[in-house]
C-alpha cells in the first residue's frame, strides 16, 4: 500500500503538468481540438488525486491535514476541483491554465516534502479540526481563484485600454464575465472561511486552553475576513465595482497567504504545524 | 472531366468592369435559357459584386472558352473589356477554382462567409432552371462539402475583418451580454447604419439613434425599432448609454472629456465603451484616460482588422489542403465511373473484331469445327483481355492517384480508339 501511495505521489504532479499543458496549448492555439478532452483529462487528474487522498487517510489513519505539506496536496486538489466545478457551471473553458498552475506549484512542493506520518499529535485528531481545515482550504481555494480572475481582469482591462489585441484579448472572456467569476469565487470563499472561523472558535478553547486573542493567526484571519466582508457589501450595495473591487480581492488573497506564512514559519502561534 | 469555366473577378478586372458584368437573377435565368443546349448540357452561373463566373459541361468538344466569353460580352457589352479580364479553367482546375471561391480564399475579403451562401443560391437557381444534371450536382455537392469543411476545420472565417465588426468584437470583450445594454449611435449615415445593424444583430437591449437632421434619425430608428433622440438633446442622456458609437461627418469634436467625465460620475463609473469611427474624430481621445471608459477610434479598430486578416491569410494553406483532398476524392469517384464503361467498350471492341473475323471465315470450317473455333477464339480473347481488365479495375481502387487513374483510362481509350469508335456508332 505504501508503495502505491508513493507512486501516485510522484504521478500526481505529472498529471497536473500534462493537464496544464493541454489547457495551455488550447489557450495559445485557440483551437477547438481539445475543447472536451482537456476537461476529461482534468477529471482523471482529480480522480487519481482524490484516490490518493483517501489511500493516505486509510493507510496513515488520519486525514492529510496535520502539516503544511499534507495541506498543500489537499489545497492543490481543492483549487483544481473548484475550477472544475466552475468550468462545468459557467462553460467558460479558456482560463484553466492560470488556475491549474497553482495546483502544480502546491502539489510539487507537497510531493517532494510529504512524509509518511503515522504519529500525529493527539490535539490534531479531532472531527471538528477536520471540518475546520476542509472548509478553510475550500475557502482559500475560492479566494485564490477569485484573485486569479481578478488578475486576468486587470490584465485584460489594461490591454483593451492600451489597444493591445494579443492572446489575452483574443482568448479571455469579457471583463464583465471575469469580474463576475472573481466576485462569485470570493463570495464562496468568504462563506467557507466564515464557517472555518466559526468551527475554529468553537474548537480552539478546547484544544489550546492557553491561547491568546492576540495570536497572529487570529488577527490575520480576522483582517482577511473583514476585507472580503467590506468588498462583498460594497459590491452588493453598488458602491464599488470593477478594478477597485478586484484590487481588494487580490490584496485579500496576498494578505491570506502572508498571514499563513507568518503564522506557520515565522511566529510562535498555536497554528504553526510545520 | 470536361468541366469548363470562365471567371471575371477582382484579380482580373477593375470594379467598373466587374459591375458592368454583374448579372441579376433575371439575367442569369435568361442566360441559362440561351446557354442550355447550345453551349452547355448542364452548368451554374455565379454572379456577385466581385465576380461573375460560368461553369458548365459543354455539349461537345467544339465549345471553346472564347465562345463562352463572347456569349457573355455580347449580352453585357463593355468597351473596356478584353480577353485578359477573364480567367479560363478546365477540368480539375475548373473545380479547384469553384472550391477556392466557395471557401472564401479567392475573395477580396479573405474568408468572406457570404460567398458560401451566394454559391449555394446560384446552384439552387440553376437547379430551378433544370440546368443541373447528375454531374453538376455531384460537383456542387463536393464544393459545398469543401466549403463547410473549411469553415469548421480552419479559422479562415474567424475574427472581425471590417471596422464595424471589429467594433462589435471589442464591445463584446467588455460586456458579456448586450441584451441588457443601452447603445447610442451618433450619425445616421451609411457607417452609422451598419454599426446600428451590427448592434441589432447582437441583440442590443436598447438602441438609440441621433442625427443632426432628426428625420434621418427617425427613419433609421423606425427601420431598426430603435429610439430617435433629437441631436440637441442627446448629451442630456449620455450617462444612460453603455455604448456610444459615433460616425458623423462633423469637422469638430462632438463629445469632450469633460462631458464624458460628468456622464461617468452620474452612472457611478459603470463601464462605457466609446467607438469613434468618424474621420475626423467626433470624440475627444483624451476620454481614454477616464477609468472604465474604453475609447477606440478607427486606427485601433484597424489593428484588430489587420490582425484578423493576417490570421486568415495564414489559414489559406490549410484550406488549400482540404481543397486538394476533396478534389482527389471527387476524381476518384469520377474515374471509378469511367472504369466500368471502359472495360465494357474494350471487350465490345475485341468481340466485334472476333465476331467479324469468324463471320468472314466461317465457310472455311466444317460444321462440327465451327462451335470449337467459336470457343477457342473466345478463350484467346478472354486471356488477352484478362490483364488489362484487372489493371483497369485496380484504377478504381484507392491508393492510385486520380491523375494516374485518369491517365491509364485515357491511354486505353485512345490506344484502342474507344472514344472515336463510340462517336462513330452512337447508341
Amino acid at each position: 500500500m505504501n508503495q502505491t501511495i508513493d507512486i501516485i505521489n510522484i504521478l500526481i504532479p505529472f498529471l497536473y503538468i500534462i493537464t496544464f499543458g493541454i489547457y495551455s496549448y488550447d489557450f495559445t492555439s485557440g483551437g477547438k481540438r481539445f475543447e472536451n478532452s482537456k476537461r476529461i483529462f482534468l477529471f482523471i487528474t482529480l480522480f487519481v488525486h482524490i484516490i490518493y487522498l483517501i489511500l493516505r487517510t486509510i493507510e496513515f489513519d488520519h486525514p492529510p491535514i496535520t502539516n503544511v505539506f499534507e495541506i498543500f496536496t489537499v489545497l492543490a486538489f481543492s483549487i483544481s476541483f473548484s475550477y472544475f466545478v466552475l468550468e462545468l457551471l459557467t462553460d467558460i473553458r479558456g482560463t484553466g491554465p492560470f488556475i491549474i498552475i497553482l495546483s502544480i506549484m502546491f502539489q510539487i512542493l507537497s510531493s517532494i516534502f510529504i512524509e509518511d506520518l503515522l504519529e500525529v499529535r493527539e490535539v490534531l485528531r479531532s472531527n471538528l479540526l477536520g471540518s475546520h481545515v476542509f472548509s478553510a482550504l475550500l475557502g482559500y481555494s475560492g479566494i485564490t481563484i477569485s484573485a486569479v480572475y481578478g488578475f486576468l481582469y486587470l490584465t485584460l482591462y489594461k490591454e483593451i485600454k492600451l489597444n493591445k489585441f494579443g492572446l489575452i484579448f483574443n482568448r479571455l472572456p469579457s471583463l464583465e464575465v471575469l469580474e463576475r467569476l472573481s466576485f462569485y469565487s470570493a463570495v464562496i470563499g468568504f462563506v467557507l472561511l466564515t464557517i472555518a472561523i466559526i468551527i475554529g472558535i468553537i474548537w480552539l478553547p478546547r484544544a489550546f486552553p492557553n491561547f491568546s486573542y492576540l495570536d497572529p493567526k487570529l488577527i490575520g484571519t480576522f483582517l482577511v475576513w473583514i476585507l472580503y466582508g467590506i468588498g462583498i457589501i460594497s459590491k452588493i450595495t453598488g458602491r464599488w465595482r470593477g478594478k477597485k473591487l478586484i484590487i481588494l480581492a487580490i490584496i485579500g488573497f496576498l494578505l491570506a497567504i502572508f498571514s499563513t506564512m507568518v503564522t506557520n514559519f515565522l511566529s510562535r502561534s498555536f497554528h504553526s504545524f510545520y | 472531366m470536361n468541366l469548363l469555366s470562365i471567371s471575371i473577378n477582382h484579380r482580373t478586372a477593375p470594379v467598373e468592369i466587374r459591375e458592368s458584368m454583374h448579372l441579376s437573377s433575371e439575367e442569369i435565368k435568361q442566360f441559362v435559357r440561351d446557354l442550355k443546349g447550345s453551349f452547355f448540357n448542364e452548368g451554374v452561373i455565379i454572379s456577385t459584386c466581385n465576380r461573375t463566373e460560368i461553369y458548365g459541361i459543354p455539349v461537345n468538344n467544339d465549345v471553346s472558352f472564347s465562345d463562352i466569353r463572347n456569349f457573355l460580352i455580347q449580352r453585357k457589352p463593355n468597351e473596356k473589356i478584353s480577353a485578359e479580364n477573364f480567367q479560363n479553367f478546365i477540368s480539375r482546375d475548373s473545380m479547384r477554382q469553384l472550391f477556392r471561391v466557395i471557401t472564401g480564399i479567392d475573395s477580396m475579403l479573405i474568408g468572406d462567409n457570404q460567398i458560401f451562401k451566394q454559391v449555394k443560391d446560384s446552384f439552387t437557381l440553376a437547379e430551378e432552371m433544370q440546368f443541373v444534371g447528375f454531374l453538376m450536382r455531384r460537383v456542387f455537392d463536393s464544393a459545398i462539402k469543401t466549403g463547410k469543411r473549411a469553415i469548421t476545420e480552419t479559422a479562415i472565417s474567424e475574427g472581425a475583418v471590417t471596422v464595424s465588426y471589429a467594433a462589435v468584437q471589442l464591445i463584446e470583450k467588455v460586456f458579456s451580454n448586450l441584451n441588457k445594454k443601452s447603445a447610442l449611435v451618433i450619425g445616421a449615415g451609411e457607417t452609422g447604419e451598419i454599426a446600428a445593424k451590427n448592434l441589432i444583430d447582437k441583440n442590443i437591449g436598447r438602441l438609440n439613434v441621433t442625427n443632426r437632421t432628426l428625420e434621418r434619425a427617425e427613419r433609421l430608428a423606425s427601420e431598426l425599432n430603435a429610439r430617435a433622440i433629437p441631436f440637441e438633446r442627446f448629451k442630456d442622456h449620455l450617462h444612460e448609454f453603455d455604448i456610444i458609437i459615433s460616425a458623423t461627418s462633423s469637422e469638430d469634436l462632438l463629445l469632450s472629456k469633460k462631458e464624458i467625465e460628468a456622464a461617468m460620475k452620474k452612472r457611478n463609473y459603470a463601464s462605457m465603451v466609446l467607438m469613434d469611427i468618424a474621420i475626423p474624430r467626433d470624440i475627444d481621445p483624451a476620454t481614454k484616460k477616464i477609468d472604465y471608459v474604453f475609447y477606440h477610434d478607427i486606427d485601433s479598430l484597424n489593428i484588430i482588422v489587420e490582425q484578423n486578416l493576417a490570421k486568415r491569410r495564414s489559414e489559406i494553406p490549410k484550406v488549400e489542403a482540404i481543397i486538394e483532398s476533396e478534389l482527389d476524392s471527387f476524381f476518384n469517384w469520377y474515374n471509378s465511373l469511367q472504369v466500368a464503361p471502359t472495360i465494357k467498350s474494350l471487350r465490345d471492341y475485341f468481340e466485334n473484331i472476333r465476331a467479324e473475323e469468324i463471320e468472314k471465315n466461317l465457310n472455311r470450317f466444317s460444321s462440327e469445327d465451327r462451335e470449337k473455333i467459336e470457343i477457342i477464339t473466345k478463350k484467346i480473347m478472354n486471356k488477352i483481355l484478362h490483364q488489362p481488365t484487372v489493371e483497369l479495375k485496380k484504377t478504381a481502387e484507392s491508393g492510385i492517384s486520380p491523375e494516374e487513374s485518369a491517365s491509364r483510362i485515357g491511354i486505353i481509350r485512345s490506344l484502342f480508339g474507344i472514344d472515336s469508335s463510340e462517336k462513330n456508332n452512337p447508341e
